[in-house]
């Protein structure tokens, strides 16, 4: 009989063992990133030593691992419109920044492209929204991709607005822009089409420069 | 709003820089804010005032982790010359130690989760926490991973997703008794059709009274054939509805049809449906007898109302190896026992140990203690193998009994655990939606506030000269920002952000100018009913200008039409009503702030494709000029 036992034991070992195996794995696999130096990183952006200092902290408290995920990077986002559903447009945001598509923000892509957006040329930034727009990133944004964006930011609203956001006040807004942008109607905005017309509006141009002193 | 998530906004400002291509409208101006004192060695580790010492050496013999890399640049602090973390100082003992001594230990008065997260925050991995302290560890977070996926669970339960199907809705019900009345109702009525059927198969067994023509006495069942027999019935026709319908219901049929329920469902009810095709056969009836002890399975089906019995049933499942242990060692030692004693009784005269098998009974008799004294060793051998048979059957059944027993209670007390979780959940959610709705009516008294405040600021200005730079204005805090992101994107959208109460006056409104018709009653209709609110007719009137509008008309055209109301005050500050008084007195310094805020006014004038090129520049100077005063 007490052969018997400690057969038995063995065998719940072995059990234990391999759910362990299990949870060991997912555990390892939890991703962990560390940052390049902060001199690569001044080299690199705009920002100065201070600043990277403050927005490393910042990102570092939001996700210990140094990574965002694009449910994180949802949550967070949404955290500033309670109203509203942000994660589709969260979604759009998160593929302009994660420039290696590897389905992680991590603090590199998260401060360049903070870079670019607050201490970067007017070329830069409108380079940046073209980006953001074209989903497919084929260089052309179509009506599609357009109504897809304008959409997600309208969700963002949420349902009680003044006045009532319509089912078509998306596609609306989005001949709106097409008539503005697409300067030789064929139904797509090329980049060039694109920077030309918002350089010769005044108000995008203004408003370009609105968030510069954020940091 | 999450303390946290502030230190994303810069991020979320930045991003709102993708709105502004295809924003038709100009962005209202940022708040102005005050060059904020940064924070920001020698080894000091500053952890939120407390500090830790250490030689460089020390942090940098694990050079993949935060204190051992470059990454700690990122917090030192020029101005004191030390490293300053945020954290939390006790956990950050454990970590310092173990930079000191190599081993991790886990504290076990700390929340998992907070060490947790600790330790990945310091970037060292929890496999390396020391044997000492390495089992308590896995326990705790097993336990969280539970009390998780139970909470996970409960919520899936209580959230009821919009358009459910009728099936879906079946479903439901069937499962969670507590989410509709219906739902309970049924509920109840099987449970005690359930009990009126377990008690009419006992009472039917019962001796009552004999008949005039003979001496036996007769069990009511067979007195009152004929009313057992519509009980039974009865019953059966409950029990096979309810059967039909979970199967109709079921997501998935054929999971339902091998769950165990089910086969206790159809256990239940097959020996009538048996009975009923059957003929008085008598050499069937000896078959049929031994089915109605199938119907006793009806006493299963409490075990859907009682979550004690199906804890039990589930301890019983979980506890299968245990089980399986007991019955096992049980079964060698009566093979042993049974033989010895067999071997021993073989020779006295009259015993009752004639076979092997025979012997099981003595064995399992004494084993458990039961000893009824049908069977008894003669011989002195037998009796003293006989009390070391009944000394090791204590042992045996003991041994494995506590973990069943232990088992069983830790399920009981989880189970206990998140009934008390759910009470608390309902209370939790309430608060955390108030202080949501908190948070959105703080944006409506910004909008409502924010007029009147930078006019009492643009009064300063305007006493000073223009060009005297920074007026002194309050620090502004993150909900100013926050605010400000808000509305650049109502300028992106060209639609304001209402709370709940006004949104549902608007939808019964629309829905009575929906029911007038023509556009001019629409206008009459919508100033008529005078009952309501000074707010609600002030919205009527800015209605009648859009109502009209707003079906199928171009957004430059709406921005036109809005142009009247530009004049007397800018959109913003055109909500509250209660507004227009104090500040009709100043107009001069009415308009410097109209253009102050978003300038509409000359937004919309430059938007439209034909805006008077005059009187667009003289409202840009004047923009121009406020501008760089205000800031």
């Amino acid at each position: 009989m007490g052969a018997l036992m400690v057969i038995f034991s063995l065998q719940k070992d072995q059990r234990r063992k391999r759910t362990d195996s299990v949870e060991d794995e997912l555990e390892l696999s939890a991703v962990r990133h560390r940052p390049e130096g902060l001199e690569q990183l001044e080299a690199l952006t705009r920002f100065n030593r201070k600043e990277l200092q403050i927005l490393y902290r910042g990102f570092k408290n939001e996700c210990p691992s140094g990574v965002v995920n694009e449910d994180t990077f949802k949550d967070i986002y949404s955290q500033f419109f309670p109203q509203g559903d942000a994660s589709k447009y969260a979604h759009f945001l998160f593929n302009a920044f994660d420039t290696n598509k590897d389905g992680s923000v991590s603090f590199e892509d998260f401060v360049m492209g903070l870079s670019i957006l607050l201490r970067g040329s007017v070329q830069e930034k409108l380079n940046w929204a073209f980006n953001l727009y074209d989903i497919n990133k084929d260089g052309y944004i179509t009506k599609e991709e357009m109504l897809d964006i304008m959409k997600a930011i309208y969700d963002m609203m949420g349902k009680c607005t003044y006045p009532l956001v319509k089912d078509d006040t998306p596609r609306q807004h989005v001949e709106l822009f097409f008539q503005k942008m697409d300067k030789n109607k064929d139904g797509v905005v090329t980049i060039d089409e694109f920077i030309d017309c918002c350089q010769n509006d005044e108000n995008i141009m203004r408003s370009m420069q609105l968030f510069e002193n954020v940091i | 709003m999450a303390a946290g998530v502030a230190a994303w906004l810069p991020f979320a400002r930045a991003a709102a820089i993708g709105w502004m291509p295809v924003a038709t409208r100009p962005m209202p101006v940022p708040p102005r804010e005050k060059k904020k004192s940064q924070d920001q060695g020698l080894l000091v580790l500053n952890v939120s005032g407390q500090k830790f010492q250490t030689w460089s050496n020390t942090l940098e013999r694990y050079p993949d982790t935060l204190l051992g890399s470059t990454e700690r640049d990122f917090f030192f602090h020029e101005e004191t010359n030390e490293y300053f973390f945020d954290r939390d100082p006790d956990i950050f003992r454990h970590i310092l130690n173990f930079y000191r001594t190599g081993k991790l230990h886990y504290p076990r008065q700390e929340c998992i989760a907070a060490y947790d997260e600790e330790l990945s925050f310091f970037g060292i991995i929890p496999e390396i926490i020391g044997d000492c302290c390495y089992e308590e560890y896995k326990d705790r977070r097993r336990e969280n991973q539970e009390r998780l996926q139970d909470d996970e669970d409960d919520e899936k339960e209580d959230v009821a997703p919009l358009n459910m199907t009728f099936r879906e809705y079946m479903w439901r019900a069937f499962e969670n008794p507590h989410t509709s009345t219906t739902a309970l109702v049924l509920y109840y009525v099987t449970g005690f059709f359930i009990a009126i059927s377990v008690m009419a198969n006992v009472v039917e067994t019962v001796p009552c009274g004999t008949l005039p023509n003979r001496a036996k006495e007769i069990s009511c069942g067979d007195r009152y054939a004929l009313a057992f027999f519509c009980l039974d019935t009865a019953c059966v026709m409950i029990f096979t509805v309810e059967y039909l319908l979970r199967l109709i219901a079921a997501p998935s049929r054929y999971n339902f049809m091998k769950s165990v329920m089910s086969i206790i469902d159809v256990v239940a009810i097959m020996p009538y449906y048996i009975g009923l095709v059957m003929t008085d056969n008598d050499q069937v009836s000896g078959a049929f007898v031994t089915l109605r002890v199938f119907r006793v399975f009806r006493i299963f089906k409490f075990s859907r109302h009682s979550a004690g019995l199906r804890i039990l049933g589930y301890t019983l499942k979980s506890c299968a190896s245990e089980l399986g242990f007991l019955l096992f060692s049980l079964t060698m030692a009566i093979i042993i026992f049974a033989t010895v004693m067999f071997y021993a009784e073989k020779g006295s005269t009259s015993s009752k140990f004639t076979s092997i098998p025979a012997a099981f009974w003595y064995t399992i008799v004494t084993m458990t203690t039961l000893g009824y004294g049908d069977m008894v060793p003669k011989t002195i051998v037998g009796k003293i193998f006989g009390s070391i048979c009944s000394l090791s059957g204590v042992l045996v059944i003991a041994l494995p009994v506590p973990v069943i027993v232990s088992n069983f209670s830790r399920i009981y007390h989880q189970s206990q655990r998140a009934e008390k979780r759910r009470a608390q959940k309902k209370t939790r959610i309430a608060k955390i939606r108030a202080s949501k709705s908190r948070g959105t009516n703080a944006y409506m008294h910004y909008k409502q506030y924010n007029g009147h405040f930078l006019t009492h600021s643009s009064l300063e200005e305007a006493c000073k000269e223009a060009g005297q730079l920074l007026v002194g204005k309050p620090n502004i805090p993150f909900e100013s920002h926050h605010h400000h992101l808000l509305h650049c994107l109502e300028k992106t959208t060209n639609h304001e952000f209402i709370d709940e109460q006004t949104f549902e006056t608007n939808c019964m409104e629309v829905t009575m100018v929906n029911k007038s018709g023509s556009r001019t009653s629409s206008m009459s209709g919508s100033s008529s009913p005078h009952g309501l609110s000074s707010c609600c007719s002030r919205r009527h009137r800015r209605k009648s200008f859009s109502l009209p509008n707003s079906n199928n008309q171009e957004l430059s055209t709406i921005q036109i039409r809005e142009r009247p109301i530009v004049n007397s005050r800018s959109s913003l500050n055109a909500k509250p009503d209660f507004e227009t008084v104090p500040l009709k007195s100043g107009h001069s310094y009415v308009t410097s702030s109209v253009v102050t805020l978003p300038p509409a006014a000359s937004s919309l004038l430059t938007s439209s494709d034909n805006g008077g090129s005059s009187s667009s520049t003289c409202n840009y100077s004047q923009s121009n000029i406020v501008r760089v005063s205000a800031l």
